[in-house]
């Protein structure tokens, strides 16, 4: 299954909830975003494996069809959507939330059905995997890129485009100077970027297979069966 | 903000030595690890129980205790494959942790075992993992002391040989690439062991002190995890919890790590990662001559750099130029002089304090002062590896605990460096360390360090940099080495970072496998035969 794109891995949680404990997430989430509340969004901007996070409640009627002819379902509950784009594998991911910011995802989760808490861990897992729906189809404009190596190029961009037409007409000694100044300010910033480590051994094998039979395909020239069926949609 | 949990207490007769003593520590400079291939599982659990009665325990020796401190010491760890060998049923194999079953070949993608690290370059004997079943590890004290344990393992292997053989294939300096043995030992200075390794720093600093272990309280400091507390003090840390190094008991997530079952056959084990690590020292100080010349403080100090410690120790953090750490080096000699000169009495106990304190300088630090990285750069060894708080990148409070993202990524380090370097230019020939590295779970312990700290960056915002010492630099097609590292200058000022570019890969695997390290009582349920899960 595609949960992975390039450097990020997608996670689409989503949680049953009472429909009236819903309303008071839904409170929730605004305030949270409220600039005075902001702080204690903190942790999550602090993990920057966290390439995108966001939460979403759908009522029972808000579930879209293909069209008219799929019949309407019956739901009893209303749901919380969970999105989430990270850098690395989803242990990493799912140990760190639960490690880091264990507080704060009681307070967003614990009116959800069987909330287990986030510590212990192993309960929390079995939580999130009973939940999860995997992702079908999954694209990175950035293969090779995280969001701190986009949050960097979109820093040393800035910064050079800045310099050069400040510098255009400057002394050789005053440039070295504006230079060692530019780097200094830009010194967290110059990392290299390549693609990302293995994630999973399955993943790597799946795309290995998915690699070799593209080049069959080519040798014969004909069309290869979508390498993704099944599972679960999130639409 | 922290969990303090409850006092722990271990019964220590059970717990395999290696797990809560690092044996270099009490002066055993000297090593050997064997390897055993069961064929049959009757005479192989013959063995194992054979073993069993003589393997080294935690229990504390010396002052204060019934047991003395042997001449060496013998310690057992078995391999996925060797556990079925030795009969144990598959509802019990399945219940081990599965990085452990497919063993350390198999997840080589994820330790970035790649190019020159391949298994096609390891000691012949790593290279067939379904045979390797037990692991042997003696230390002692001297040589004499080695050749009498071995001689003892030789002759109980001789006892069992219609089912357990020593298997070959360990290089050797002679250029033998067919011992029966791996030997190991404190690299000596002027006849007299050392705690250095092949690249010249000193090794063997800084380890996790977690709850039960009987060890010193004041070894919290440095090597508990941090609390929000002055780190410089005993209120700056707490003692890790023990599930962290011991199943069968809470770890850092208030918890039961998995574990085997039945119960008694994890409790009081863990699991071991055994690496043998090439250093190319030639290329080592190759790099750091030609670099060093360009780098403002010189090559001691690009040294230092890399490594987060001066090669005498001290932690860059807090000492930051040469001549600090020179001076913080002599103190420390004269303090350590003063005890052995003053004679028993308050002057003593009062020249032991005075030294006490001076040593946990090299320990209780972290990187709340030196975010930025001027003083040990963000990418250095040991801030990589334990990054000590630091992954809250100075916003207060943005997590729970301030060490959260470093508690379960703690790793007990045992083992000694191998081979002897002939000349200092070359990298061929053996000389390099034996790595191991103990923990509750290989996954999220060892191999995230490995894979996401070691060979990636992305958790310190280093985008794809490596670690400069150990990380799998590639080449590039002109043949250079393909690592980078940013040496951080003091923000603002104006002064430039130095970049260092073209590293080469400086450590190379030689081999390795995951163990699983029983307790006594687990080594006699298998010994038995007598493990049963339901
Ligand atoms: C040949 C290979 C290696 C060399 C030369 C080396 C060298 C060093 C040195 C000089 C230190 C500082 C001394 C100390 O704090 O004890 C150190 C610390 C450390 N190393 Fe390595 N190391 C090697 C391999 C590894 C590997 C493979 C890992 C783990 C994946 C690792 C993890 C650590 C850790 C966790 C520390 C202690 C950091 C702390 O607590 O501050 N090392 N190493």
């Amino acid at each position: 299954m595609p949960n992975i794109a390039g450097k990020a891995f997608a996670m689409n949680l989503i949680t049953p909830i009472e429909r009236w404990q819903a309303a008071f997430n839904k409170i929730q989430f605004w305030a949270i975003r409220q600039p005075i509340l902001s702080f204690s969004l903190r942790g999550l901007v602090t993990l920057s494996m966290i390439h995108y996070a966001r939460w979403a409640i759908v009522q029972p009627t808000e579930w879209p069809r293909l069209d008219e002819s799929q019949p309407k379902e019956k739901l009893h509950y209303a749901y919380q959507l969970f999105f989430s784009n990270f850098n690395g594998s989803w242990a990493q991911y799912v140990d760190s939330f639960s490690v880091a910011i264990p507080s704060g995802l009681n307070l967003l989760w614990f009116r959800n059905v069987g909330w287990p808490k986030a510590v212990p861990e192993q309960p929390f897992h079995r939580y999130v995997e009973h939940n999860e729906v995997w992702t079908s189809h999954y694209y990175s404009a950035y293969p090779m890129a995280a969001s701190n190596d986009v949050k960097s190029a979109q820093r040393v961009k800035q910064a050079l485009t800045s310099f050069a037409s400040r510098t255009k007409d400057m002394e050789a000694a005053a440039f070295e100077q504006a230079y060692n100044e530019l780097l200094n300010e830009l010194q967290a910033d110059l990392s290299q970027m390549a693609p990302t480590p293995i994630v999973s051994l399955a993943n790597a094998a799946v795309e290995e297979r998915m690699r070799q039979d593209a080049e069959a395909g080519d040798e014969q020239d004909s069309g290869r069966a979508p390498a993704m069926m099944g599972g679960s949609h999130a639409e | 903000m922290s969990t303090p949990g409850s006092p722990v207490t271990l019964d220590l007769h059970d717990i395999q030595g290696n797990i809560v003593k690092a044996y270099s520590r009490y002066d055993y400079s000297h090593a050997r690890y064997v390897l055993f291939e069961i064929t049959d599982g009757q005479a192989g659990r013959g063995f194992i129980a054979t073993l069993a009665e003589r393997v080294t325990t935690s229990a504390p020796w010396g002052r204060g205790s019934t047991e003395e401190r042997p001449e060496s010491t013998l310690n057992v760890a078995l391999t996925f494959a060797g556990l079925r060998m030795l009969g144990l049923p598959q509802a019990s194999l399945l219940t081990f942790s599965p990085e452990f079953a497919t063993g350390m070949r198999g997840r080589g993608a994820i330790l970035g075992d790649d190019g020159p690290s391949g298994p096609e370059r390891w000691d012949p004997v790593w290279r067939k993992p379904h045979r390797i079943h037990v692991l042997i590890t003696i230390n002692g004290v001297s040589r004499d002391a080695i050749e009498t344990a071995y001689a003892f393992v030789t002759d109980i292997t001789g006892r069992y040989r219609a089912g357990v053989r020593c298997l070959t294939g360990h290089r050797d300096p002679e250029g033998r690439n067919d011992m029966p043995y791996q030997a190991a030992s404190a690299i000596e200075i002027d006849g007299k062991p050392t705690p250095k390794e092949h690249f010249g720093y000193t090794d063997g600093i800084g380890n996790p002190y977690f709850k039960g272990t009987g060890e010193h309280p004041e070894n919290v400091l440095g090597g508990g995890k941090v609390t929000r507390r002055d780190a410089t003090t005993r209120a700056g840390w707490e003692p890790l919890e023990t599930g962290e190094f011991l199943l069968g008991y809470k770890d850092e997530a208030q918890e039961f790590p998995e574990a085997p079952m039945p119960p008694l056959l994890g409790r009081n084990g863990t699991y071991m990662v055994y690496r043998k690590l090439h250093q190319n020292v030639g290329s080592f100080n190759r790099y750091l001559d030609a670099v060093g010349t360009e780098y403002p403080g010189g090559k001691e100090a690009l040294a230092a750099k890399f490594a987060g410690r001066w090669r005498n120790g001290a932690p860059v953090t807090t000492f930051p130029t040469e001549a600090e750490a020179e001076a913080f080096a002599q103190q420390w000699m004269a303090a350590k002089l003063k005890i052995q000169q003053t004679p028993k009495g308050p002057a003593r106990e009062e020249a032991k304090a005075a030294f006490a304190q001076l040593n946990a300088k090299f320990v209780a630090f972290d990187y709340s002062k030196d975010l930025p990285g001027a003083g040990c750069p963000v990418g250095a060894h040991i801030r990589r590896t334990n990054p000590r708080g630091s992954l809250e990148f100075g916003e207060a409070f943005a997590f729970d605990t301030r060490g959260a993202l470093t508690n379960r990524r703690r790793i007990l380090r045992r083992g000694l460096p191998y081979g002897s370097v002939v000349d200092p230019q070359d990298d061929t020939g053996e000389h390099g360390i034996v790595f191991m590295a103990l923990g509750a779970n290989i996954r999220r312990q060892f191999e995230f360090v490995q894979q996401q700290w070691v060979n990636y960056g992305n958790d310190f915002r280093l985008g794809n940099d490596r670690d400069p010492i150990i990380g799998n630099h590639g080449t590039t097609p002109e043949g250079k080495g393909d690592g980078r590292m940013t040496i951080e200058a003091e923000p603002g000022g104006g002064r430039p970072p130095f970049l260092c570019g073209g590293m080469p890969r400086f450590v190379e695997t030689r081999g390795g496998e995951y163990f699983f390290v029983p307790s006594i009582t687990a080594l006699r349920l298998i010994g038995e035969g007598m493990v049963d899960p339901t």
